[in-house]
Parts: C-alpha cells; structure tokens; sequence
C-alpha cells in the first residue's frame, strides 16, 4: 500500500519534470520541442489501438526473450559454477563472449536468422541470457560449503543437492540480476524493433511505433511513455517474483529464545 | 561399535597437499559417549567427516559394527558447526531435510516436540534465535534415529548461558536415546561435561595424544563438583603441553 503511493507519487514527479522541460524549451527556443505531458497523453488516447497493440507485442517478444534466457542461462550458469571442472574448462570462454555486444553483430545475425521475428528475440534473449548466466555461476560459486556438506551428509544425489540447495540458493541473486538487466533488455528491445522494423507497420512493436511517427512528436514521444511502463511492468514482475519464490529473505529478525 | 585403524586423511594432492590427520587409531563402544579435544586445526572435524563417510580415508579404515565405511550411512548423524540449517526451508523442512533426502516418511512432529521447537514449524531459520537454530539441527539429526550420533562443535559461537542449556539438552537425549555420540569440541570443559572418554588431539596433523578416562561424568550437578574441576585441570595441562 506504502509502496504504491510511493510509486504513484513518484510519477507525478516525473510528470511535473517533463511538464517542466517542456516549457523550459518552449520559452527559449520560442517553439515545441518536446511535447507536454497533456498533448502527448492526448495524442496517445487518439491512437491508443495502435498504441495498446505494439505494447502488446513488444511485451510478448520481450517475455519470450526472458523466458529463454533463464532456460538456457540458469542451468548452465549454475553447473558451471558449481562443478568445478566445468567451471576451469568453460569459464575463460564465457568471460571471452561477454563482453561482445550482440547488436553489434547485427549484420551477421540478420543474415543468418532472416528479418522476421526470429532475429529479434535472439539479440534481446543474447543479452539477457549472459547476464542471467554470469549472475548464476558467480551466486553458484559463492554457496556456502556447510549447506552443501548438510545434504550430502544424509546421502543426497547430485540432484538432490541441486533441488534442495543450488538452485535455492541462488535464486534470489539470479532474480536480482535479471531485474537490473530489464533496462538492458528494454534497450536492446527498442533496437531490433527500429533496425529490423523497416518493413512492419506501427503495430509491430513500440520501437517500431516510436520510429514511425518520428514526425509527430506527441506520438512518438507516447510510444517511449509505453516503452518505460513496459520497462516498470517486468521490473516489478521481477520483484514479485523474488518477493514470492525468496520469501525466507524477507523475514523479520529472530523470535523467541 | 567404532573402530578407526592408523587412519590418515590427506586433502589434495602434491605440494599443495594438506595431512589433516595422521596414524588416527580409536574404538568407541556401543552407546558410548566419546569427547575430541583439541585445538582448532587439528582435524577434529575431518575425522567426523571420515566416519561419516563423507571424506575417504587416505590410508586406515574405518569401521562401524564391523564394516568398513563407504559412503554416507543411514543409521550415522551428522551435526555440523552453526547447525548447518538451509536458510530458504522452513524449520519443519530442516528437519525432516535428511529424512526426505533418504526417501523415508517419518514424522518429526515428535522430535520437534522434544527439543522445544513445537509451534515454530513453519518460521524460517532467519526468524529464530541461535539457540533455537541450534536446536533445528539436533532435530534433522535425530530424525533419522541414528545409531551413531556425530557432533562438530554444536556449541560453538554461543552464548555461555545457551551453551549450557543445550550441552544438558544432549546430555539427557543421549540418556533417553542411547544413542554412540561423538562430540568434537575445542572447549575442555564440555569434552569434559559431555565425554565419558576424552581425546586429546595435537595440532596438524592431528593425531591422539591422550586419552582420559571420565567415570563421572552424567553426574547430577557433575559440573559443580570438585571431580569436575580436578579433571578440566588435568586436560588443561595435557593440551597446553602438547600444543606447546
């Protein structure tokens, strides 16, 4: 309940901040620079179909990407983290890809994987997909021994020691990085749906949405309002999340001697 | 009955290798409650490791009822320094944590019951007291009703007053149970409250210096006595010499 009004009144601030720019702009520049708040929400009403379909579609490539990643990152991040032969033979090669940026590969990416759907998830899903990899070995490496001798102690299998200790143990670090990696997931987003958007209309997504109405300011400014909320909509997915799944994080300090 | 033979354990390998314990003989009877003392470093708890089958012996054996020890068995507990407890499961989930892991069903509704902890089934360990903790992992440890009981300083890092209170704790569930305990400590007093036979180890590698017998110990009111104090005296001059 705090939280929420927290949230709202924090809204309003930047609502107050653009209104502020604005007029700022417009009073030196003597013409509209950036539209205000109240005609760009107008704007958005005027077109909110279209508007409402490229969040709807810009959100479900982004929901795919992250669900890939973690499929793919959280597993592998965690047993080479973990075991420790896999950790000596595959660690250099992940510190080595890295830091090469996926979009950056564009070229090569759109040769390969053709300029449908495809490609775009692949540049958002590389992306997230390393930071959940990278923050899930790094939380593997860190599990304190005791936990891990508890179990085998009473016989665990190698499963058994996952199920019960790796992958709980980590998922709150692995959820935490996810989350911080939303911005660069959004980012990410906004370029394959202007670069490889060239061809779809509007509706295609909201980078595609903010490129085409580039000329129409109050538009196009309405699609980055979609991009943010989208951005705060997985954001607060992802903290939900942690919220539920680590709920032994969030507990109060001791009770009762 | 336990019987450990020349045991020697040594962690990695070649220059960089460790000798934890060296030519580590001892036999502990059925239902005997054995104290290891020593100072930190010794390989008191590589030794509980080894019986447990946690760790395999570099050269020795280890046997418990005639059978050498390979890998975990079900009728030994372990109970590990700061209990050991999985932070994201429940105190009911601690507990029932090893049983689970062996594929038994059993209730720990009882156990729990026994050590204090009805009632706080569903809190997590975050939310109890380092007693209480404490107490969590006692309770996965009995709830495998084991033959052998494996203590590594169950106590350690509490306060004098919950120090005691569990040290009565397992004195009276080792009366009630009958279990084998092993209890490894680098406190003389509980080796000596807790040991009716006490191990005196060397530091690295570890091996037994001494073995003192403790006749009196289960006492009523046994740490107030004069026999009490008489015998932490002596264990104390047998550790500071062989340290020095």
């Amino acid at each position: 309940m705090k939280r929420t009004v927290q949230y709202i009144l924090a809204a309003l601030v930047v609502l107050l901040l653009w209104e502020g720019a604005s007029l700022i702009l417009l009073a030196t520049r003597g013409r509209i620079i950036l539209p205000t708040p109240v005609a760009t929400l107008g704007e958005a009403r005027q077109y909110f179909g279209e508007l409402a379909s490229a969040f709807g579609a810009s959100a479900l490539r982004f929901l795919l990407s992250l669900l890939i990643s973690f499929a793919i990152g959280l597993p592998l991040g965690l047993l080479i983290g973990f075991e420790r032969n896999l950790y000596q033979a595959l660690s250099p090669l992940i510190y080595l890809t890295y830091p090469i940026p996926p979009v950056a590969l564009l070229v090569f990416l759109y040769l390969a994987f053709g300029v449908g759907e495809t490609v775009k998830v692949v540049v958002i899903t590389a992306a997230l997909l390393f930071q959940v990899l990278v923050a899930a070995q790094g939380a593997a490496r860190g599990i304190p021994r005791t936990h891990v001798t508890a179990v085998r102690s009473a016989g665990a299998s190698r499963w058994q020691l996952y199920r019960h200790v790796v992958v709980p143990a980590t998922l709150p670090e692995v959820l935490t990085a996810a989350r911080v990696s939303v911005g660069l997931g959004i980012t990410m987003l906004y370029i394959v749906e202007t670069k490889l958007g060239l061809v779809g209309g509007p509706r295609t997504g909201l980078g595609r949405f903010i490129e085409y109405y580039t000329f129409r300011a109050e538009l196009s400014l309405a699609g980055v309002v979609g991009l943010s909320l989208l951005g705060l909509m997985f954001y607060a997915l992802l903290e939900l999340l942690e919220r539920w799944l680590c709920r032994w994080k969030h507990v109060g300090g001791p009770g009762g001697a | 009955m336990i019987e450990v033979d020349g045991l020697a354990v040594e962690y990695g390998a070649g220059r960089r290798s460790v000798l934890a314990l060296d030519d580590v003989s001892l036999s502990v009877k059925e239902g005997e409650f054995v104290a290891v003392v020593g100072p930190s470093g010794c390989g008191k708890s590589t030794l509980l490791f080894a019986l447990d089958g946690l760790v395999p012996p570099t050269s020795g054996t280890v046997k418990i009822d005639g059978e050498a020890v390979r890998g975990i068995r079900r009728d030994v507990a372990l109970i590990l320094q700061d209990a050991g407890l999985l932070p994201w499961k429940t105190v009911q989930a601690n507990a029932e944590l090893a049983l689970r892991i062996q594929g038994r069903k059993e209730d720990v509704r009882g156990v729990l019951e026994q050590l204090g902890l009805a009632g706080f089934e569903r809190r997590f360990p975050g939310e109890l007291s380092e007693g209480m903790r404490r107490r969590v992992g006692i309770a996965r440890a009995l709830a495998l009703h084991p033959k052998v009981l494996l203590m590594d300083e169950p106590m350690a890092n509490l306060d004098s007053i919950t120090r005691e209170r569990i040290q009565n704790l397992i004195l009276q569930l080792w009366k009630r149970l009958g279990f084998t305990a092993i209890l490894v400590t680098h406190d003389i007093e509980e080796a000596v409250f807790l040991g009716q036979r006490i191990f005196v180890f060397t530091p690295r590698p570890g091996k037994v210096a001494e073995v003192v017998d403790n006749p009196d110990m289960g006492q009523v009111d046994y740490r107030d006595s004069e026999a009490f104090r008489a015998r932490v005296h002596h264990l104390r001059e047998v550790l500071v010499g062989s340290a020095a």
